[in-house]
């Protein structure tokens, strides 16, 4: 055993001869923080949003058509943001995942494995774009080019057929600031994070499951289709789940383009508010208690919404890797 | 052995990291409540950071301001956020900003803070800007852009309340015979502020003095408004002025308001306006001035007076005054609670900061107005002691 | 996986059209998949090129080096924004990584007990917070407390929105160490904190610095958690305050404490208020901000690739 002479490490040594106590410990306090912030949060979005909650009670989120938002008079409704919210998700999710479960599928099966590596990565590098940065190019690039000509032409063909009218009334403003455009970029920035989580999915399918179908005469898309697809499913919903849970959270990208409207209309084509992108905007300038309580009891539901889907999420992709471990 | 030193010395650093941020800056020991406030004469450069947000009515004057204080008093390192009348004032109330800039007026915060005040700085005028093509074609067939329009104080209320809906409405092409059967049918799109605005504010004060029926249904002038248009389909909510600006620029037959040294320094055309007393007039000193003189008694012992629909010949109809707040009592650091009101001081007395501001259309305040405000500056006191020398 | 397609031989005229019909379903379906990812790697392309061509008009010297001018006036730089992002990447660094490491570790060892579990689950929650509660929450704690909008408050918003990454990469980097790594230390007698600190993070250094990394290049482009706590500020000058602390004497803690209790603006904070102005001096340096900023996230996302394939070819050769 090593018995230290000199001052510095005798001192060291001395200070260390409780064991492994003192680490585990270290350990211990540093983890507990952890636990101790995600209690913190919960408990000051709970207490900062308590004058909402006992004032406004179930009838600020309930679905009304004649939603009304005036800090001034204390008459706040917040539907028309958790609709925002959860139509700009859906769009992006209805547009994404396609695209998505296609690129896993290109990814884990078609893919040449020189190639898999180098589009893996630029599929990634989706996800590592700031969220300002799709919102500049969102403003000034995607939306007059690509969505204001879609919203005209949605206008003037969805819009004029009565059963979807609500939801396709014009005109989509000039700017093409609307829901719709909140919920295409959306759809670009999830794209990523479904496609990279269902590709793990596909590459973890034990080979047995394919060799059997084409043993059975399968083409490779039937093999796809039939077999791989139901076999992953759950590891398939837990990566869709992700992406919605990151849809849902979005915040600076939608404020930039969704047009920060308290217009009533349920369009997609008409300006809207997410309920982050109400944060954003009126967190810093509440007129009253009540009216910041109100945002954070939004900020309340909008953290208890993406932490049951990212929890759900998590289950199924976990328990999808368990059932391959078992073949 | 050296790997040792290392860590214990890393360690050193970590734990100075932390204790550095909790450590105040120094505060001299309070002194008797009659006797002035004794500073270091002679402060290091950039030794006192001073932060304050708020309004984007004089944005453009602060923002000079601001950034050319440095040369005045190189101790002062001073920042102005242009968050908006709302945030400024929320920012004061919650003790986040050494100073605020808000054009809108306090009420309820008086009861949370109740030594905060008000100190006008300017005056400025809100324009109504607009983005008008006309249907007439320029050789290219390029559609040609209206440069000159004017509206009444009524049809300016009824656009902003939705009644009026298009541009070639009879009310306003009796006001612009030049203009008949150029004014397309395009409807209105009626920009407005998102945020808590003092410019709102102003504005809305300006159409309930227009309009009985937007008195009625719509309110007294406040910061933030349910806008009729929104429920319409045709407006857009703009953050700050900027937003505002940019909203006008970018939608054609497009209406908005923003003060005037936005719709100036963009060159975005705004609308003359006919005033109470039947004139035409457009946004300018001396019509600003004009109307600061309609209302020369206005001001009540909070040092608020608004401006708007003055009835003097050539007064602007929507002018009001711009604010900064501060707390008169409870400013905890007192080399801060001076150099505040050092700036202050300067804003208003400084001929090269009436300069800035006076080039960019706003107007200095009066001179009783002025000394009032210099006497509230004065009474500033900071731990008992008052502040300035 | 090898394009194994085994067709099936058709006997009757029938069953051969309908294997053909399978022939043709099978390649549309595939093309259709190769159509997928050329759909989204177009967004990709288009915004990269589209920020580099129009950002590069605003990069010179300038740029770089100086304040913002006054509004409405052409030149100045966005020097505040980037010093404020070094800063803000420092602190949150500084909080995030030791808190990481150590959390990480902590859950190896004690997976399956019942704290353990509740520290993967806390993870969880934390990876899936929205960047705007986080923002809520640290103006709540720290800046209304403190009295002042500061880099401190920013930066400890981003240290939060870091952990999680950080915690997950080294715990899946860690347990690829060996467990007889781990033993041969201890039998060595080596104490716990010794075999941590010396043997395994050593073993997994390469694929913590990839979580860093990552954690880093979220960090730097978050905005939404500065809104309120950073604030902003276009008065910021690092050099200045240092230069004056020296001037006047002070000890560097006096210093630091002043850097991090200062409003910061950030690169992504900057480009948001510059994007919503009416003068076009501002929208374009907005556009030179998208391009210091993708270029920052491309170089950190093309350095752990490469770092990563450096490493396994240095393991190959081996």
């Amino acid at each position: 055993m090593f018995t230290p002479q000199k001052g510095l490490d005798r001192w060291i040594s001395k200070l260390t001869q409780h064991g492994d106590r003192p680490w585990n410990y270290l350990l211990l306090f540093i983890s507990s923080l952890i636990i101790l912030l995600i209690i913190s949060i919960c408990f000051l979005l709970w207490r900062d949003s308590a004058l909402a909650r006992t004032e406004l009670g179930w009838n600020f989120l309930s679905p009304t058509l004649d939603a009304n938002w005036n800090p001034q008079n204390g008459n706040m409704q917040a539907w028309p943001f958790i609709y925002g919210t959860l139509i700009t998700a859906l769009i992006a999710f209805i547009i994404a995942f396609p695209i998505s479960i296609g690129i896993s599928i290109f990814l884990a099966e078609i893919s040449p494995d020189w190639l898999r590596h180098p589009l893996s990565w630029m599929i990634e590098l989706l996800a590592a774009i700031p969220s300002v940065v799709y919102g500049i190019w969102g403003i000034f690039v995607f939306l007059p080019q690509v969505v204001t000509p879609i919203g005209n032409f949605l206008a003037g063909t969805l819009g004029k057929i009565p059963i979807l009218q609500s939801l396709f009334i014009g005109p989509i403003p000039e700017s093409g600031l609307s829901r719709l455009a909140a919920g295409l970029i959306l759809a670009i920035m999830i794209i990523p994070t479904i496609a990279a989580v269902s590709r793990d999915v596909f590459l973890a399918i034990p080979k047995a499951q394919r060799e059997a179908s084409f043993a059975l005469g399968a083409t490779q898309w039937e093999t796809i289709w039939k077999v791989l697809i139901p076999y992953g499913s759950s590891g398939i919903l837990g990566a869709s789940i992700l992406g919605l849970g990151r849809a849902l959270g979005e915040t600076m990208a939608v404020t930039m383009v969704i047009g920060n409207s308290l217009e009533g209309s349920a369009s997609l084509l008409r300006p809207g508010y997410s309920m982050a992108s109400l944060i954003a905007n009126q967190f810093q300038d509440t007129v009253s208690t009540l009216h910041s309580d109100a945002l954070i009891e939004i900020a309340l539901i909008l953290f208890l919404v993406t932490l049951l889907l990212n929890l759900i999420a998590r289950l199924l992709v976990w328990q999808t890797s368990r059932k391959f471990l078992k073949g | 052995m050296f790997k040792k030193l290392l860590n214990v010395v890393l360690v050193v650093l970590a734990g100075g990291l932390i204790l550095s941020a909790c450590q105040p800056v120094a505060t001299p020991a309070p002194v008797a409540a009659t006797q002035a406030l004794k500073i270091e004469p002679t402060l290091a450069p950039g030794s006192v950071q001073l932060v304050a947000q708020g309004a984007t009515f004089p944005l453009p004057v602060y923002d000079v301001w601001t950034k050319s204080y440095q040369f005045v008093d190189p101790a002062v390192n001073l920042t102005y956020a242009g968050t908006g009348s709302g945030a400024g004032k929320k920012a004061i109330v919650d003790g986040t900003v050494d100073f605020a800039g808000s054009d809108s007026v306090l009420k309820d915060e008086y009861k949370t803070v109740p030594d905060l005040q008000m100190l006008p700085t300017l005056a400025g005028a809100v324009v109504p800007i607009f983005n008008l093509q006309s249907t007439e074609k320029d050789a290219n067939g390029n559609a040609v852009a209206i440069t000159a329009l004017v509206l009444d104080r009524q049809t300016l209320a009824d656009i902003y309340q939705a009644k009026i809906t298009k541009w070639n409405d009879p009310s306003i092409t009796k006001l612009n015979p030049t203009l008949v059967g150029k004014l397309s049918d395009a409807t209105i799109t009626v920009v407005h502020r998102a945020d808590s605005s003092g410019t709102t504010e102003i504005f809305t004060k300006a159409l309930a003095s227009f309009s009985a029926d937007w008195l009625a249904k719509v309110g007294a002038g406040a910061s933030t408004v349910e806008w009729p248009v929104d429920k319409n389909g045709n407006g857009i909510g703009g953050k700050g002025n900027p937003g505002v600006a940019v909203a006008v620029q970018n939608t054609t037959n497009s209406i908005g308001y923003v003060e005037l040294a936005y719709a100036i320094s963009n060159k975005i055309p705004f609308a003359k306006l006919i005033n109470k007393a039947g004139k035409a007039v457009t946004a300018d000193a001396d019509s600003l001035a004009s109307a600061m003189g309609d209302f020369a008694n206005a001001f009540d012992d909070r040092l608020n007076a608004t401006i708007v629909d003055g009835s003097g010949a050539g007064s602007w109809p929507i002018s009001g005054y711009t604010y900064l707040i501060v707390r008169t009592q409870s400013m905890k650091d007192c080399v801060k609670a001076q150099k505040v009101v050092e700036y202050i001081k300067w804003t208003l007395t400084d001929t090269r900061a009436g300069k800035i501001a006076s080039d960019l259309g706003y107007s200095l305040l009066p001179q009783a107005v002025l000394d009032k405000v210099m006497g509230k500056l004065n009474a500033i006191t900071c731990n008992g002691a008052v502040v300035s020398k | 996986m090898q394009n194994i397609q085994i067709m099936p031989q058709p006997i009757s005229s029938i069953s051969k059209r309908s294997s053909k019909k399978r022939k043709y379903i099978n390649q549309l379906m595939l093309l259709l998949t190769g159509i997928m990812v050329i759909l989204a790697l177009i967004p990709l392309i288009w915004i990269v090129g589209y920020v580099f061509i129009k950002g590069s008009q605003s990069i010179n010297f300038d740029f770089f080096t100086k304040l913002p001018a006054m509004l409405g006036e052409s030149g100045g730089g966005i020097l505040h924004a980037i010093q404020g992002t070094i800063i803000l990447t420092i602190i949150a660094a500084i909080i995030a990584i030791p808190i990481g490491i150590l959390v990480a570790l902590y859950v190896l060892r004690h997976a399956n007990t019942v704290i353990g579990i509740i520290v993967r689950f806390s993870t969880d929650v934390l990876s899936g917070i929205p960047s705007i509660v986080v923002g809520i929450f640290c103006y709540a704690l720290i800046v209304k407390n403190q009295g002042h909008f500061s880099a401190l408050a920013g930066g400890i918003a981003l240290a939060i929105l870091m952990l999680p990454i950080i915690i997950r990469t080294t715990e899946e980097m860690v347990k690829l160490v060996p467990n007889d790594l781990r033993e041969a230390s201890l039998a060595l007698g080596a104490p716990e904190w010794k075999t941590a600190l010396t043997v395994i993070l050593p073993a997994a250094v390469s694929g913590i610095v990839t979580g860093l990394t990552l954690g880093i290049a979220r960090a730097s482009g978050e905005t939404a958690p500065l809104l309120f706590t950073a604030l902003g500020n276009e008065n910021f000058d690092f050099a200045q305050i240092v230069q004056n602390g020296i001037a006047q004497k002070q000890n560097i803690f006096i210093i630091i404490g002043r850097i991090i209790n200062s409003p910061v603006d950030s690169l992504p904070l900057t480009l948001y208020k510059y994007t919503s102005l009416p003068y076009p001096e501002r929208i374009q340096q907005a556009w030179g901000i998208a391009l210091v900023l993708l270029s920052l996230i491309l170089f950190l996302n093309i350095s752990t690739k490469v770092f990563i394939l450096m490493r396994e070819k240095k393991m190959r050769g081996k």
